[in-house]
């Protein structure tokens, strides 16, 4: 279904050739991960975040673009990897998720990689939480590059659900 | 979407004004308001239906709008006595119509039958009374003109004839000459006034409809026409005469085609004399003679631009007259006045009311839009004013000043906007009475319904929120509150049950009440069925007042047996959802033989909350103004504990539950108990509950925003709102912290 989704999200792309990929590349730790180029609504610095209560820990809140609360996810924590300790160097990517806009919190963002769609593999199996947050896997310059399933990245938010 | 989708959402929209307005009209007509103001409007809507249902071919609602149209032409006429029987057919027809509208709008065809009792009902009255109404011109004969029509062409100018004929529209475009033998025939003089161009009018078109009613000779009056120099662009210069035969046309008939162009023609439809008499085309001085006859006319009736645009004609034309024996007569025919009197009149107070209150239609995000800037401003109007400490105020003065004018200005704005939000709820009500007649009639109980205060008005995303909920209480009331007559009659009521619906404003809340005489809640059956169905513990002991909300517990419904109108306990609970949805709450008295009544408090906007602001554990959190009571230092607080070991506050005599609101958020508060607060707040249904904070910051009024736009809803948390300084602050939700902690007392 997500993965499904994800193709959505490409074929609305007419651009661009229609056998390739732009990403944006950001980075947690030494990890590099892209979304699609497409849903990226804007990159802005961390600058804080009214934490909401009864979330998991890697919801880091809500902040004010603009008139609209939109929501914070940590990518690190949603990774299993502890909440980031935030600097005002840290930046949050706002992208869009079907009709919602959300935040990714992460170290930084890299480059806008263009790749070709046939380079894309799929995620080996193994450990449950990267199959179930990435779409697939992609190199560059002998470089992994995680793509990000956004729809799962964002789910499973609130204590409850 | 096409721009045929385009007409077609604003005919739909139309229509459930037109609807709507009917259903006003008939509510004042049943109440013996039987004015021909309040028929013409009936008359206006149902028209105005089937003229846009034309256009776009919806062929049923069109051949039952016609029908009706028909019927209350001839109530118009008196010809048919709006009796209580005709009354009743017609608020049927309505509803029908309705129907075939939603039908249309939907894309669905009813089944063939639909409607047709009605329709033949309709065409047993109109035929009933008057066989042979359409195309018996005698029934529309006016006597006023009688007299008119005898005068015959004497002075007539040949040369001018010609010219006449060799313009005319008539004889060759719209077949032969007129017969002679002996057919009913109709004058018809059709003077254009130039609104009817500037809407882009054509008379041909009308021409080319009229000839298919009959023969038809079309004689153009040109002789106003001026010298080219004279000639204003926009003038209208041309008049026309057109002698229609036919067996078959009628004054009303013929009016039709003229429907559209009303009010911008001046119009008269006579019948010929003597249908006998070659009729050729009237002359200068016929019109100048028809006049003469008709004192009756009322000078006052000539628009005054007409007037003076005649003076101007005859100065123009003087050159050319002097050739001519023939004065122009004015070539509005007096007679259109008094022939057409009673119509005019409708469409004239319709016109004048029209005018009273434009409006045009605007998108409601546009709208919305405009709401959230404003809140906007408010808020940062409000942030500015809180930054004016007593020095920089005694330092800037000028500042100071703006500050207040900004003030005022904002105010102003925010009113005014939220003015435009706001609607009557008669919008909503007037849906209630169609419901109450469908209730009766499957229940077999005779119910009335009375509304009140249907002009007060609420914001209009409230209302659109209202109609569910208005709905399952009145259908609450029709199906367990007002007993069968016979019950009703045993116990010393009158037979008819009352369903009353009302609305007033109680400070900065709407309250609408649902209040039947029925029998009232029966309390036993009420518990012993919530205790069946494990809403309530088997030992828990509950008031009268507690049992009362227990019909708002979800899956509860006490009906024996389930009625296709309600009773399968998905109703009102609904009602509480969605009330709650809106931030109003719901309450419930009943009185055991007496009745019920169930009252929704309703919030006046939904945009601009005033509220208190808070900080719990670092973080800034807002709670509504209106569910605060007091606040309290903590220190001076008197806690005590309970067995259990839950904390309770005392006060004034009560016990109130207490929330930590740190630690219910799972969050670490740094402040010692000491330094904290107290906000002592009242829940839904008088419960009082105490949340404790770190600080109150102080208060403001805030622009609610959706959490759940772009994420979801969380418990404990009614949304969110952006502060002064950019960030947000979270909204409690005071009756989601009391349900969620008192799990048998949500569920009422």
């Amino acid at each position: 279904m997500e993965a499904l989704a994800f193709k959505d999200d490409l074929s609305g792309n007419g651009a661009q050739a229609a056998n390739s990929l732009q990403l944006i590349a950001f980075s947690i730790g030494e990890q590099t991960y892209g979304v699609e180029i497409t849903t990226v609504r804007e990159i802005r610095a961390w600058n804080g975040a009214t934490p909401l209560p009864n979330t998991r820990e890697f919801v880091r809140g809500v902040i004010n673009l603009r008139g609209t609360i939109v929501p914070i996810f940590d990518l690190r924590a949603r990774f299993g990897e502890g909440q980031t300790s935030v600097t005002k160097n840290h930046v949050v990517v706002v992208m869009s998720v079907g009709e919602k806009w959300v935040g990714i919190l992460v170290d930084a963002v890299s480059d806008i990689l263009t790749v070709s769609k046939d380079d894309i593999h799929n995620v080996p199996e193994g450990n449950s939480l990267d199959t179930e947050l990435l779409n697939g896997i992609v190199t560059h310059e002998s470089r992994m590059v995680g793509l990000i399933d956004l729809h799962a990245v964002v789910s499973g938010a609130r204590v409850d659900g | 979407m096409s721009d045929l989708d385009d007409f077609k959402a604003t005919y739909f929209d139309e229509c459930s004004e037109l609807l709507l307005e009917l259903e006003e009209q008939f509510a004042a007509i049943e109440d013996g308001d039987r004015s021909s103001d309040r028929l013409n409007a009936v008359f206006r809507a149902i028209h105005s239906i089937k003229g846009g249902g034309g256009a776009f071919g919806f062929q049923t609602l069109v051949g039952f709008a016609h029908a009706y149209e028909t019927l209350l032409d001839h109530v118009r006429d008196g010809r048919i006595e709006l009796n209580e029987h005709v009354t009743a057919l017609c608020i049927r027809s309505n509803d029908i119509v309705a129907d075939f509208i939603a039908a249309a709008k939907e894309g669905r065809e009813l089944d063939g039958a639909y409607g047709m009792d009605e329709k033949m009902q309709f065409d047993a009255l109109t035929s009933g009374e008057d066989p042979d109404t359409v195309g018996e011109p005698l029934e529309e004969f006016d006597l006023d003109f009688v007299p008119v029509m005898v005068s015959l062409p004497n002075a007539e100018d040949e040369a001018d004839k010609d010219f006449a004929d060799a313009l005319s529209l008539g004889t060759d475009r719209f077949g032969e000459a007129p017969m002679t033998g002996g057919m009913p025939g109709w004058r018809v003089r059709f003077a254009p006034h130039s609104e009817l161009y500037a809407r882009a009018n054509d008379p041909l078109l009308l021409f080319r409809e009229l000839a298919g009613q009959g023969e038809m000779e079309v004689i153009p009056h040109i002789e106003e026409i001026p010298a080219l120099a004279d000639f204003e662009p926009f003038g209208v210069y041309c008049t026309w005469e057109i002698i229609l035969r036919s067996e078959t046309a009628s004054k009303a008939s013929i009016a039709e085609v003229f429907e559209f162009v009303d009010g911008n023609c001046d119009l008269t439809i006579e019948p010929l004399a003597e249908a006998n008499a070659p009729e050729p085309a009237p002359s200068f001085s016929d019109l100048a003679d028809l006049v003469k006859p008709a004192p009756k006319q009322p000078a006052a009736e000539a628009p005054a631009d007409n007037v003076l645009s005649f003076a101007d004609i005859a100065d123009a034309l003087k050159p050319a007259l002097k050739a001519q024996p023939v004065m122009p007569a004015p070539l509005k025919p007096a007679p259109a006045a008094v022939a057409d009197h009673d119509e005019n009149d409708g469409k004239n107070n319709g016109e004048e009311r029209r005018n009273g209150v434009q409006s045009i239609r605007v998108d409601l995000d546009k709208i919305d839009r405009v709401v959230n800037m404003v809140g906007e401003l408010v808020i940062t109007q409000s942030m500015l004013t809180q930054q004016m400490d007593e020095t920089l105020r005694a330092r800037y003065q000028e500042l100071v000043r703006g500050l207040e004018v900004l003030a005022q200005t904002t105010r102003g704005l925010q009113d005014s906007v939220m003015a435009i939000r706001a609607q009557p709820v008669k919008t909503v009500f007037s849906r209630m009475p169609r419901l109450v007649r469908e209730l009766a009639a499957k229940t077999g109980k005779k119910i009335r319904l009375e509304t009140i205060g249907e002009n007060t008005e609420i914001d209009k995303t409230i209302i659109e929120q209202l109609s569910d909920p208005l709905t399952h209480m009145i259908r609450n009331s029709a199906d367990h509150g007002i007993e069968r007559p016979e019950k009703r009659v045993a116990a010393g009521k009158a037979e008819g049950g009352v369903i009353r619906l009302s609305a007033e404003q109680a400070g900065g809340n709407i309250l609408i009440a649902v209040e039947d005489d029925g029998g009232g809640i029966n309390r036993e059956r009420v518990l012993q069925v919530a205790r069946e169905r494990g809403v309530v513990g088997p030992d828990q002991q509950m008031t009268d007042e507690q049992i009362d909300q227990l019909i708002f517990a979800p899956g509860f419904s006490t009906a024996s047996e389930v009625s296709d109108i309600s009773g399968r306990g998905v109703g009102m609970d609904v009602v509480l959802s969605n009330i709650k949805k809106i931030g109003g709450s719901v309450h419930v008295k009943s009185w055991t033989g007496k009745g019920t009544r169930m009252t929704l408090r309703l919030p006046l906007t939904l945009a601009v909350l005033d509220v208190m602001l808070v900080k719990v554990a670092g973080s800034p959190y807002v709670i509504p103004l209106s569910s605060i009571v007091e606040t309290i230092q903590c220190a001076r607080a008197n806690f005590s504990r309970m067995p259990t070991g839950a904390q309770v506050l005392q006060v004034r005599g009560e016990y109130v539950q207490v929330v930590d609101l740190a630690r219910r958020f799972d969050m670490h508060s740094d402040r010692d108990r000491e330094g904290r607060f107290v906000v002592l707040c009242e829940a839904e249904g008088g419960v009082k509950i105490a949340l404790i904070v770190d600080d109150i910051i102080g208060q403001q009024q805030v622009v609610i925003k959706s959490l759940e736009e772009n994420f979801q809803s969380i418990e404990g948390i009614a949304g969110g709102t952006i502060l002064g300084d950019g960030n947000v602050a979270l909204i409690v939700d005071v009756q989601g912290l009391k349900s969620s902690n008192n799990p048998h007392k949500s569920a009422a």
